[in-house]
């Protein structure tokens, strides 16, 4: 029987790759799945430059309304008219039966260029369901 | 494949980043409910108008009239805060003048600002 002297052994540090690019994975996965949530909610607006109000922890707002420069409504990659937006913000109200519509809080995207007259259409829409506030989004100036 | 997952990964995260940073303004709307109720109030209002004043957008509280979010923020601060203020906003101003009037009001110390949009 031969043994193997502590000279002949090989001490080599051996690396585990396996769960390393399971957790690399599961790493991109969330970034594709943010990044492709983001795109969908998030029209590409140029928001006016604002500082905001410099919450800590802002809320996230259910429901994301965007106003393109041209005026257009769009939500979640659709376009709706003011009656589409409507039936939208009144299955909002009702997905929420404990908390009343004052209290339902949206966020409001709309491009600066835009005139307020479609942003003043919304709220208009949004005064008539009794939502007390709605949030308006800003870019941080860099 | 551990070269591509990596540069993958460098990807997403840059992209991440690099997405601008964005904040929110959270002003009240004035509703139909609170329409009622203002009319009992005793405070006068302090109303904001952001509108065309000739051939340029500016804003006008009370007689004077501002052409820059600075002057308004600055003439803002002296008024009293209890009240809050309105922000009547008319529908040929650009949306980048109507947020400047609430981020003026909000940097002057408003707690209770609304957004009212101008008939």
């Amino acid at each position: 029987m031969r043994f193997v002297t502590a000279r002949e052994r090989k001490r080599t540090l051996d690396i585990e790759v396996t769960p390393m690019i399971d957790v690399v994975f599961l790493l991109i996965i969330f970034f594709m799945t943010t990044a492709q949530f983001a795109r969908m909610t998030r029209a590409e607006l140029a928001l006016p430059l604002e500082l905001g109000e410099q919450e800590a922890a802002p809320q996230e707002a259910g429901l994301v309304i965007n106003i393109t420069r041209e005026g257009e409504i769009i939500v979640s990659d659709q376009s709706f008219d003011l009656a589409g937006l409507e039936q939208l913000v009144r299955e909002e109200i009702q997905l929420h039966p404990d908390s009343p519509p004052q209290q339902l809080k949206l966020l409001i995207r709309a491009d600066r260029n835009a005139e307020s007259a479609r942003l003043n259409e919304v709220v208009r829409l949004l005064q008539s369901l009794d939502v007390g506030s709605a949030r308006l989004a800003t870019e941080v100036p860099r | 494949m551990i070269d591509v997952t990596f540069l993958l990964l460098l990807y997403f995260m840059v992209t991440t980043v690099l997405a601008k940073p964005e904040d929110r303004l959270s002003p009240t709307l004035h509703t139909q409910r609170d329409s009622a109720v203002s009319s009992a109030s005793d405070f006068q209002p302090q109303i904001v108008e952001v509108m065309r004043i000739g051939d340029a957008p500016g804003y006008r509280l009370g007689a004077s009239i501002f052409r820059d979010k600075a002057a308004l923020t600055a003439a803002l601060r002296g008024l009293p805060k209890a009240p809050g203020v309105f922000i009547n906003v008319h529908d040929d101003v650009d949306v980048a003048y109507a947020v400047a009037a609430v981020q003026a009001a909000r940097d002057a110390g408003f707690e209770q600002v609304t957004y009212v949009p101008a008939k």
